[in-house]
């Protein structure tokens, strides 16, 4: 090796070469030191999500299981096991350092599994409440049990995943299930006013939908969840450029916005299953619908049991969610109304402060 | 600077919007809940479904005449990396069991992992 450097050969240099440079260097420099000029990605898919270290323990063509490294040397004995909404990605729970739910989690010493649903494909056009609540959940919680080593693990679910928690617990009382916990869970479907006006209607042939297109695709999806308020993003990006000069406020937009519009397609059945059996027929307040045979009353939830709501909560509205507390059978169940939206209650700016310390505490009580 | 952003009309223009939004966006809310605006909803999604299968053979057809792929071979082929990634998704999960399993079985030293003794706190009366 040639320890000599070698002279520079300054007219291999090309003007064009040494402009680009001169520019770039006061681009970064400009950048470093003027707030709103942060060197942003370009775009939402360049941010960084999903930021905790995981390993995946389980996988299926419908769901992958995660388990969080620990953060904390010593942990409480029941693990947590987070149940996602089959329409939504999980890392709105592990958003980024700082603003994560899975992160809180880990460094208060909980020990904390994930279900991330997966993409339905065309083969999965069957797969109903039944299967996601009963089949795939069950599923999981063994793994988890199995991984842990741990007889029994707190459930926590969000939305829909709040949904299919509860039904798994009022199917399987006697499960290995401690503690139950679900964020902004509908289930008087009266409260959904305008999905059951929409399903009421002679006119509205879901049953076709569903038999032409099988899966349910994301977009449409996404235009029936904007029409519960349907200026919300345009006033989102109005937020936006009246906060422009705010790098911290622009990132966590595009990541909101990243997940908003990342939602999963809905296989056929279970469509059918929530906005017909759910919705329209109101089946679970009236204690008429079954999984796997067996009659879904949550009265047969006798586990610990906390209800988070959202006061406002557009896409779950308070009257859709307000009767699970009362429905569930457990002596010890407790029920926090936090001011803010369906998605800022989990990982918002206030969820930080008002929901998760209210949160950890709920489960660190109930962890050994 | 914050002081001139004060009296930016552009700016109070948009902070009144994004105010007054949710008025806005329930008005929204009501007309589509109401029974007219459900059936040309319901009408609109019939005929575009018709619409769609009707397309969809016929620019499958035009589509192959052209070498092309149409968007149903395109979301086969999707289907088809979902399911490659799944596998390889189980094969990670396999390999994951079988180092901790060699590990336990081996007198490597094993992975630091965090004891379960943390005690809960005494809960709120």
């Amino acid at each position: 090796m040639n320890a000599t450097a070698e002279p520079i050969d300054e007219s291999s240099i090309s003007q064009k070469t040494i402009d680009a440079r001169v520019k770039e260097v006061i681009k970064k420099a400009i950048q470093r030191n003027i707030p709103g000029l942060a060197r942003l990605p370009e775009t939402q898919a360049q941010l960084e999500v999903g930021t905790s270290d995981k390993e995946l323990i389980y996988s299926t063509d419908t769901a992958r299981l995660y388990h969080y490294t620990p953060l904390a040397d010593e942990i409480y004995r029941v693990p947590i096991l987070l149940v996602m909404s089959p329409l939504a990605r999980g890392y709105i729970l592990d958003l980024t350092r700082g603003q994560s739910l899975v992160e809180y989690f880990l460094t208060a010493g909980h020990d904390v599994y994930m279900i991330d649903w997966a993409v339905p494909q065309k083969k999965h056009k069957d797969l109903g409440l039944s299967s996601y609540a009963c089949d795939m959940l069950g599923l999981c919680i063994d793994k988890v049990v199995e991984d842990s080593g741990e007889a029994d693990l707190s459930l926590v679910g969000y939305c829909m995943g709040g949904l299919l928690s509860a039904c798994y617990q009022a199917v399987n009382p006697d499960g290995p299930v401690k503690n139950l916990a679900c964020f902004t869970t509908p289930v008087n479907g009266d409260g959904m006013v305008l999905y059951k006006k929409w399903l009421t209607s002679k006119s509205f042939d879901l049953d076709r939908l569903v038999d032409e297109l099988g899966i349910i695709p994301s977009e449409i999806i996404n235009i029936s969840m904007q029409a519960l308020r349907p200026l919300q993003r345009n006033a989102n990006q109005l937020k936006l450029l009246n906060n422009v000069d705010n790098d911290e406020f622009v990132k966590a937009h595009l990541r909101f916005e990243r997940w908003a519009v990342d939602q999963l397609p809905f296989p056929g059945a279970f469509a059918k299953d929530f906005m017909i059996d759910f919705v329209r027929d109101n089946k679970l307040i009236k204690k008429e619908l079954t999984l796997d045979g067996k009659i879904v009353d949550l009265a047969n939830i006798k586990v610990p049991f906390l209800h988070v709501a959202a006061s406002f909560d557009h896409i779950v509205p308070e009257a859709s969610s307000k009767d699970l507390i009362g429905m569930v059978g457990s002596e010890d169940k407790k029920e926090i109304v936090v001011r803010g939206g369906h998605v800022s209650l989990v990982a918002g700016g206030n969820a930080i402060y008002r929901l998760w310390p209210q949160l950890d505490r709920w489960l660190s009580e109930r962890a050994d | 600077m914050a002081g001139n952003d004060d009296l930016d009309p552009m700016r109070m223009m948009r902070e009144w919007f994004v105010k007054s939004e949710q008025m806005y966006s329930d008005a929204m809310t009501d007309v589509m809940g109401d029974e007219r605006f459900s059936k040309t909803t319901g009408r609109y999604m019939q005929e575009a479904l018709h619409m769609q299968k009707m397309f969809g053979e016929a620019m499958g057809q035009y589509l192959a005449n052209l070498n092309l792929p149409s968007r149903t071979e395109i979301v086969e082929i999707r289907e088809r990396v979902s399911s490659i990634e799944a596998t390889l998704d189980s094969i990670l999960v396999e390999m994951r069991a079988l180092r901790a399993e060699s590990a336990s079985s081996t007198s490597a030293p094993a992975k630091k992992t965090p004891t379960r003794t943390k005690k809960a706190p005494a809960k709120d009366a």
